[in-house]
């Protein structure tokens, strides 16, 4: 029979050994694509302690390939799938998982808890730390304080309050009864968390910004758009199919991961390659991969076709997307935006 | 000769003027002091290196990519990912010792390896914890508490040891903390020194900021290791970028000391001079790329100078015994400065600041350069780095007027890259050889035998031909370089290490 004390320690050994088992993602359909792709930079840790929506999801992987993250259009789809089945948003505070920043024993903000510490807050503390907490020219900022960084359930603002702190309604700050002072935990927890990368507030606010008319004379005119594209043609309806941010990107990069309203990937237009090989012949198709080295393509069969290059060898690359990447370096600003009205527009 | 002679005098030596850095080993991050990862080695070079060998390869088997510079002292390599240090014979890669750090927590990004102080061996960990190991048989001597874990802090440079000083730095871009450099004890790993990145009030640069609040809160982390002039007796740092990161409109002024090269006195920690590489940066352009010291010449005059390729996309030469600039140039075409001051700085331009309905800004928040580090080749004069041309869109998400933490991003786009030989007497581009793909970040080495080592994105290694930029040889190790490589000579014979993903590869030249 096992002693309490016995039991205790075995739990407590057994959770300190679960805690010190490196960080792995969960096995479902998708892992291995995105071990490969995530894990070319950074470790599984770093994205398990994540949980979100698709949409953020997406977004994430977006900001990811602004730093280099590389795969093919199916790799990153594959990706969004399989994180958005395994790492859903942190549905309660059983489940909460940790940022991947600072400390594992890190307080797990109760949503609860959060909204119960809000009402203690909008009672006792807003007139003088405001309504972020961000503390104004004379008061602490909340956020940043290392009262509250430092605490867990109410572990040092507790011990703070007790001390005596003037609140609103003119009673000791003592009085806080310690369901209370844990909900004020909660609160303040809450808004440390909002202001990290992955907080809920990082999203593109607004970018319906430019003139529309302006934006359709940029289209046929100085940006030759209409060269390529019509607004009653490829572009009906552009306006209902992905949202403004999405606009924005979808025609600055249209090579960068996009995901339409709802979150389906955008598949971009592939590169085409000929290689003419010394002998003269000429082999067309799908670039796969090209280095200084060797080149790789799928041709109009879908045979895979892989040749040394050598300096006989002639490689003609056409990729669709040329023009846009010649824009990047003329736009303007207002262009931009401008263009994402009109686009926008065409609903 | 005890290991700590040999080194601390092999090290210092390989500073003075012109010698050279030590052949049989690897004692520092960037292989000596000068931070140049130049190795006069000849016997690979660009008529024999088609006959490059593998000779081993060493599998870590605990996840993350290996982002450390090896170190290698008396025939074995020393290299970390984070929470973990290995010892593997340099010879053959046999593992002679792992050790593992529980970890408490804390941001596992990456580590850049260890220090080495005689039998002694220092690493930092993510929970923000300075670790001495025995070099000999891995045991923990004792572990130190550097950052605040709580104010998400975490470790990642490689500690770099001079003198009796183990230089440490902080990383953390979560919330708004101050950035800082210490020198520690190596033997009891006591504090000796602390320099604060940012000014308290009332001292010089706090005139940069608007108000103590937002000074105190600044950022500017030490994340990248310190090269370091033994003649003069200074180390040189990159700082880091201000905080909050995106969303500056609580922090207006050139927000100094971040964003800067800077010049502290190695026993004292007192700063001799400063250059700021961005100021007021609002594009996470951090200035802590490798500052590189070589001797040379500029318009006739011989000088102590100092060269950064900053992420920000400008090359900088300054003289290292004053902090003078004396050459500013883009390395890769940027759309964000309105011109070079008086001080030889970018000024930014207001409107390429992040925006809420977006700014279109090159480069991108991943940096024209970043961490992994580049050489400098006295043979040739040029300058190498593995550089970037993108293009993001930075957006400000939180429009309060006292933003915090992030309040904005960057997303997108469309980059190139490419391999840049930069002329240090005039910041013109020497020759560029464009890779055909893009999104690489690995390190570079130049040696005597006319050769640079770099990553390409389709996860090769490639040898160029340094005087010309034309690729000679190349090994495709499955996954992207993700360290700076490293050679020397063992039994008379020249290897070169690389690290990609979780594997260390080492190459050996058989052939006479």
């Amino acid at each position: 029979m096992h002693s309490p004390s016995r039991m205790l320690r075995s739990v407590a050994l057994f959770c300190s050994a679960a805690l010190l088992l490196p960080a792995q993602f969960p096995d479902a359909p998708g892992k291995e694509v995105t071990q490969k792709v995530c894990g070319a930079c950074h470790g599984p840790e770093v994205t398990v302690s994540k949980g979100r929506t698709r949409q953020q999801w997406a977004e994430t992987i977006a900001s990811m390939v602004s730093k280099g993250a590389k795969a093919t259009d199916t790799e990153f789809a594959q990706v969004l799938d399989y994180l958005t089945k395994t790492l859903p948003p942190k549905p309660s505070v059983a489940t909460a998982r940790r940022p991947s920043a600072g400390p594992m024993d890190v307080h797990i903000v109760d949503p609860a808890g959060a909204d119960r510490g809000r009402s203690v807050y909008v009672a006792e503390c807003v007139t003088c730390h405001g309504q972020r907490a961000r503390g104004k020219d004379d008061t602490a900022d909340l956020v940043r304080s290392i009262v509250v960084l430092h605490d867990r359930y109410g572990s040092t603002i507790g011990p703070f309050l007790a001390k005596g702190h003037p609140l609103q309604s003119g009673r000791p700050s003592a009085s806080l009864t310690t369901q209370q002072v844990a909900d004020l935990a909660h609160f303040l927890h809450q808004r440390v968390a909002d202001t990290l990368r992955s907080g809920p507030y990082s999203k593109v606010l607004n970018v319906l910004t430019g003139d529309a008319k302006a934006g359709a004379a940029y289209f046929s005119g100085a940006g030759k758009c209409s060269g390529c594209h019509s607004p009653t043609r490829d572009l009906a309806g552009i306006g209902a199919k992905y949202d403004p941010p999405t606009l924005q990107q979808r025609f600055l990069f249209p090579r960068a991961v996009g995901f339409a309203r709802g979150g389906a990937m955008v598949q971009s237009k592939p590169v085409m390659v000929t290689v003419t090989l010394r002998s003269g012949t000429k082999v067309a198709g799908v670039l796969d991969r090209i280095d200084d080295f060797n080149i790789s393509l799928r041709d109009s069969e879908g045979q895979y076709r892989s040749f040394e290059r050598t300096p006989e060898m002639k490689i003609d690359k056409q990729d669709p997307y040329a023009a846009h990447n010649e824009l990047l370096d003329q736009y303007t600003d207002k262009n931009i935006h401008d263009v994402v009205a009109y686009l926008a527009s065409l609903k | 000769m005890t290991i700590r002679f040999v080194l601390l005098s092999t090290i210092a030596g390989a500073l003075l003027s012109q010698t050279l850095p030590p052949t049989d080993s690897w004692p520092t991050y960037n292989g000596d002091y000068s931070g140049r990862r130049f190795s006069p080695l000849t016997k690979i070079n660009s008529s024999n290196v088609n006959s490059l060998s593998l000779a081993w390869v060493y599998r870590i088997n605990a996840g993350g990519a290996i982002k450390a510079t090896p170190l290698v002292v008396d025939g074995v390599m020393y290299f970390t990912v984070p929470d973990h240090v290995w010892a593997i014979d340099a010879r053959t890669g046999r593992e002679v010792w792992h050790y593992t750090w529980q970890s408490k927590g804390g941001e596992h990004i990456g580590n850049r390896g260890v220090g080495i102080y005689g039998k002694w061996l220092y690493f930092e960990t993510p929970d923000c914890n300075l670790v001495s190991l025995n070099l000999s048989d891995g045991k923990e001597r004792w572990h130190k508490t550097i950052c605040d874990l709580d104010q998400m802090y975490f470790g990642s440079v490689a500690p770099v040891v001079m003198k009796n000083h183990v230089i440490v730095g902080v990383s953390g871009d979560d919330l708004d903390i101050p950035g800082y450099l210490e020198s520690r004890d190596p033997e009891t790993g006591e504090l000796q020194w602390h320099w604060s990145v940012l000014p308290k009030p009332g001292e010089p640069g706090s005139e940069t900021w608007p108000n103590p609040e937002a000074m105190a809160h600044g950022g500017g982390m030490t994340w990248v290791p310190s090269t370091y002039d033994p003649e003069l007796n200074l180390l040189y740092l990159g700082t880091g970028n201000p905080q909050p990161v995106i969303a500056g409109k609580a922090r207006k002024g050139d927000n100094l000391y971040t964003e800067s090269i800077v010049a502290l006195d190695a026993d004292s920690g007192k700063m001799k001079w400063h250059f700021q590489s961005s100021p007021h940066d609002t594009h996470d352009w951090d200035a802590v790329q490798t500052p590189v010291l070589f001797d040379g010449e500029i318009k006739g005059e011989k000088r102590k100078l100092l060269a950064q390729a900053s992420r920000n996309g400008f090359f900088f030469v300054l003289d290292r015994t004053n902090g003078k600039n004396l050459v500013t140039k883009e390395f890769v075409k940027t759309n964000w400065a309105k011109g070079i001051d008086a001080k030889g700085q970018p000024i930014p331009n207001p409107a390429k600041e992040p925006q809420i309905d977006g700014a279109l800004v090159t480069p991108n928040q991943g940096g024209a350069a970043n961490w992994p580090p580049p050489s400098y080749s006295p043979q040739t004069g040029l300058f190498y780095i593995n550089a970037s041309r993108g293009f993001s869109v930075y957006y400000i998400y939180d429009d309060d007027d006292k933003p915090e933490g992030w309040g904005g991003n960057d997303r997108g786009g469309y980059a190139q890259s490419m391999l840049q030989a930069i002329d240090y007497k005039t910041g013109k581009i020497g020759w560029s050889h464009q890779w055909e793909s893009s999104g690489i970040r690995s390190g570079v080495l130049s040696t005597a035998g006319n050769l640079v080592f770099a990553g390409d994105p389709a996860n090769n290694l490639v040898a160029l031909d340094a005087k010309v930029g034309r690729p000679l040889w190349h090994a495709n190790l499955g996954n992207a370089m993700s360290n700076g490589p490293i050679t020397y000579e063992l039994d008379g014979k020249q290897y070169l290490v690389v690290g990609a993903g979780d594997t260390m590869f080492g190459f050996v030249m058989n052939s006479k």
